[in-house]
């Protein structure tokens, strides 16, 4: 196809897609009369990318170059201060032979269960609930005290759960009030409770952020597809698994990326509250990333698990955005 | 209008891309620099080592994590001996300045003086740290500060007591054992002990009456405070500070450690530390303690001030029995350090700076900080518990009996290695052995 004829088929088709301006605009006053089509879809060109420059740039700078950075870092020893030494693939090596690496995996895998499948189980339930109530009194209370543990800066959350999981905190009082005094535990110190209890501040967190990706995803459902599910009598939980859930496969992608990243990258929780004990039942890639760079004075090393826990994840989100994509 | 629509296309795409394309560049040539490679001359001690400090105005730049009113303390009486030398204070709270220092000063933007802490050996190899001893001839440090070895380091910052001198200690601080004296009055407990049997006999006497005997946290490692202690009083102190120092070929492994985390670990099964220490954080277990929780609890000088504000006239300490009675009294402590960027323009008011840690003025505000002065005689007395502390630390002096702390120096990732090997050690997942097998494979990882 000639640009003569690409310019034939591609006027129409956009004087289609975007309504012209009514009044007259800078646009449209550089677009008529004497200026060719050709010249004014280069220069269109231009401007998108002069639109996307305040973006790309900071983007380029303090992403991407960082990464390869990264990347390039990965194939020295290197302790930070010192003149380093090109080791190659060596570093990859070693992170695939380290036993703790190997329980770091495993507990981030673990975490997420408890950042992505309960929030979205937990976000879920409180959307069809929240939305079904919709415009009565203290839904809105609800909605912003579900989503308020996403606004308090996760530092903040760390120390407070610390408090609510120590020997003598809330949650403990809590289980003596009740005369469960025999369970308590100082969670946090306990091997077999402290990757649970960590993760599930995470759920805290993470719960309303699902629950207002969902609710915003139901909004978007028709009703007319729930009146005419109730003439055919329809129950509120039958709506819920035949049509809520369904109809929800963009929001699921969403919060499912979301949250995986966050568990597999998850760092600042577990630093601020075990700091990945007690010994290493709590350690997680980005403990260990953190520990070898800035206290071990392995930056090569650090790097290289870097670099894997990048493709771990961008692998993961691939995968569920091509997952969901298919039909149901 | 028309110039609005025409600035746009004024700007052509390729003059965009190579806009774009010389930023990258740019990026990209400062990214090589940070790079590995990064070049440091060998700047050690340049130009005349007197003892006169710049008449002209200068500005000093202090990096610390001295949670105390010593550094400032230190800065304020200093600035007003020197009205021409402006002094800035950088500080980091201690978890983020142990990481972040080496990067601090590996910047341009160095400071002049640096709180010197583990893991910074790292930067003797790389060259950014002045070798202060000339300055040290000239104002006679040997005699003025106790304890320069542990900032005496190897070309290879490996090995610390030998090679060259990178700093002074400022104000010393040792470990040793507060009690509550209300509670052990009561309970009927002799103090101070004469050994470590008699301590731990009087642990049992204080379970017994239900109480907390040894108040500690481990959620971020607090129990590596007995365990020095422990460590000092059972190891001979030739191979505590190999090991500490990190010379080659030294071993953790040895029976008297083995008795040492032993015994550790019996105080734990037999009821006499904080129940599920894992879980209860060491700052925690000091505020306990203050609050009247427990009875004894074995820290540093660094917890004197809180603990007196919190006891009061209930406050006691002594120092941590020997084996056996009547021997020489051994214990853990550091100091805080100072040490000198090698980036310093101003390297002589530095050094003018860390000989003034050695006057008598600056005692004063050293022991009031809680920390024991370079210059002893030179302390104003104290009463109550701080003069309790102070006539320990007499002792120890006296006795020589000052010993590293085992992860300070030995390798630059023992601080988390022995944190995760003790909540191993105490939560009951690894044997005595397995647990100094644990410790001495990082000190080999990095020693080899």
């Amino acid at each position: 196809m000639t640009t003569a004829d690409r310019r034939l088929t591609a006027e129409p088709a956009r004087a289609l897609a975007a309504p012209r301006p009514t009044k007259p605009g800078p646009d449209r006053a550089g677009r008529g009369g004497r200026r060719t089509a050709r010249s004014g879809r280069r220069r269109r060109r231009t401007v998108a990318l002069l639109y996307l420059l305040p973006a790309l740039l900071p983007y380029t700078l303090f992403s991407v170059l960082p990464l390869l950075h990264t990347a390039y870092l990965s194939f020295f020893d290197w302790d930070g201060v010192t003149l380093p030494s090109f080791v190659g693939l060596d570093n990859y090596g070693r992170i695939g032979s380290d036993p703790q690496l190997r329980a770091a995996a495993w507990h981030a895998g673990a975490l997420i269960l408890f950042f992505s499948v309960l929030p979205i189980c937990v976000g879920l339930v409180a959307a069809a609930l929240v939305s079904r109530r919709a415009g009565r009194r203290g839904t809105g209370l609800v909605r912003t005290v579900l989503f308020l543990p996403q606004v308090i800066p996760l530092v903040a959350v760390g120390i407070l759960w610390r408090w609510v999981y120590a020997e003598d905190g809330i949650l403990n009082q809590a289980l003596r009030a009740v005369g469960l005094g025999g369970l308590a535990d100082a969670w946090l110190g306990s091997f077999t409770w402290a990757l649970p209890a960590v993760g599930l501040i995470g759920t805290w967190v993470v719960s309303g952020l699902c629950m207002v990706l969902f609710l915003s995803g139901t909004q978007r459902i028709d009703q007319e597809i729930y009146e005419a599910a109730r003439m055919d009598g329809a129950g509120p939980v039958r709506e819920f698994w035949s049509i809520t859930v369904p109809l929800l496969r963009p929001e699921f992608a969403v919060a499912l990326s979301i949250t995986v990243i966050a568990a597999l990258s998850s760092f600042d929780l577990i630093y601020i509250t075990t700091g990945g004990g007690p010994g290493n039942s709590t350690v997680v890639p980005g403990i260990l990333i953190y520990r070898l760079a800035f206290g071990g004075g392995a930056v090569g090393v650090a790097s290289a698990l870097a670099i894997v826990l990048t493709a771990v994840i961008s692998v993961a989100v691939l995968v569920i955005n091509r997952l969901s994509r298919e039909a149901p | 209008m028309r110039s609005m629509s025409h600035s746009p296309s004024s700007l052509s795409r390729r003059t965009f891309l190579t806009a774009t394309g010389a930023i990258g560049a740019v990026a990209l040539t400062a990214c090589s620099e940070l790079t590995p490679g990064a070049s440091s001359s060998d700047k050690s001690s340049t130009g005349p080592f007197s003892t006169a400090v710049p008449a002209d105005k200068i500005t000093l730049v202090v990096a610390d994590a001295d949670d105390t009113t010593m550094t400032p303390g230190l800065l304020d009486a200093f600035r007003e001996q020197h009205p021409n030398i402006t002094v800035k204070r950088q500080y980091t709270g201690w978890d983020d300045y142990l990481k972040s220092i080496n990067t601090t000063m590996s910047a341009d933007t160095a400071p002049d003086i640096a709180q010197f802490t583990s893991g910074m050996q790292n930067l003797v190899p790389g060259r950014l740290l002045l070798k202060v001893g000339e300055y040290g001839k000239a104002y006679g440090w040997a005699t003025k500060f106790p304890g320069l070895d542990q900032i005496t380091l190897t070309p290879d910052g490996k090995t610390v007591g030998t090679g060259d001198l990178y700093g002074v200690g400022a104000g010393l601080s040792f470990e040793g054992v507060y009690y509550n004296k209300a509670k052990a009055n009561e309970l009927g407990l002799t103090t101070p002990p004469a050994t470590l049997a008699d301590l731990e006999a009087l642990f049992a006497k204080a379970r017994a009456a239900g109480e907390t005997a040894l108040v500690a946290g481990n959620l971020d490692g607090g129990l590596n405070h007995p365990f020095n202690v422990l460590l000092s009083a059972y190891l001979t102190p030739k191979d505590r500070e190999a090991w500490a120092f990190g010379h080659r070929s030294a071993t953790i492994v040895l029976p008297e450690a083995k008795t040492a985390a032993e015994t550790l670990l019996r105080w734990v099964d037999k009821g006499y530390v904080t129940p599920k220490v894992n879980g209860v954080s060491d700052n925690d277990a000091t505020a306990a303690f203050a609050k009247g929780e427990g009875v004894f609890r074995i820290s540093g000088n660094w917890a004197a001030a809180a603990v007196a504000k919190g006891l009061g006239d209930r406050a006691g300490y002594f120092n941590m029995p020997p084996v056996t009675a009547g021997g020489k009294v051994r214990t853990t402590g550091a100091g805080v350090y100072y040490c000198v960027s090698s980036k310093s323009k101003n390297a002589a008011a530095a050094a003018a700076f860390l000989d003034f840690a050695a006057s008598a003025r600056a005692a004063a505000v050293t022991a009031k900080a809680g920390f024991m002065a370079p210059d002893a005689g030179a302390m104003p007395s104290q009463t109550g518990l701080l003069g309790d502390v102070q006539s320990g630390w007499e002792t120890i002096v006296k006795d020589a009996g000052l010993q590293p702390f085992i992860q300070n120096s030995s390798t630059p990732t023992m601080g988390d290695t022995l944190t995760t090997q003790l909540q191993l050690l105490v939560g009951g997942k690894v044997t005595p052995e397995k647990f100094l097998a644990g410790l001495q494979s990082d000190f080999e990882n990095y020693h080899k």
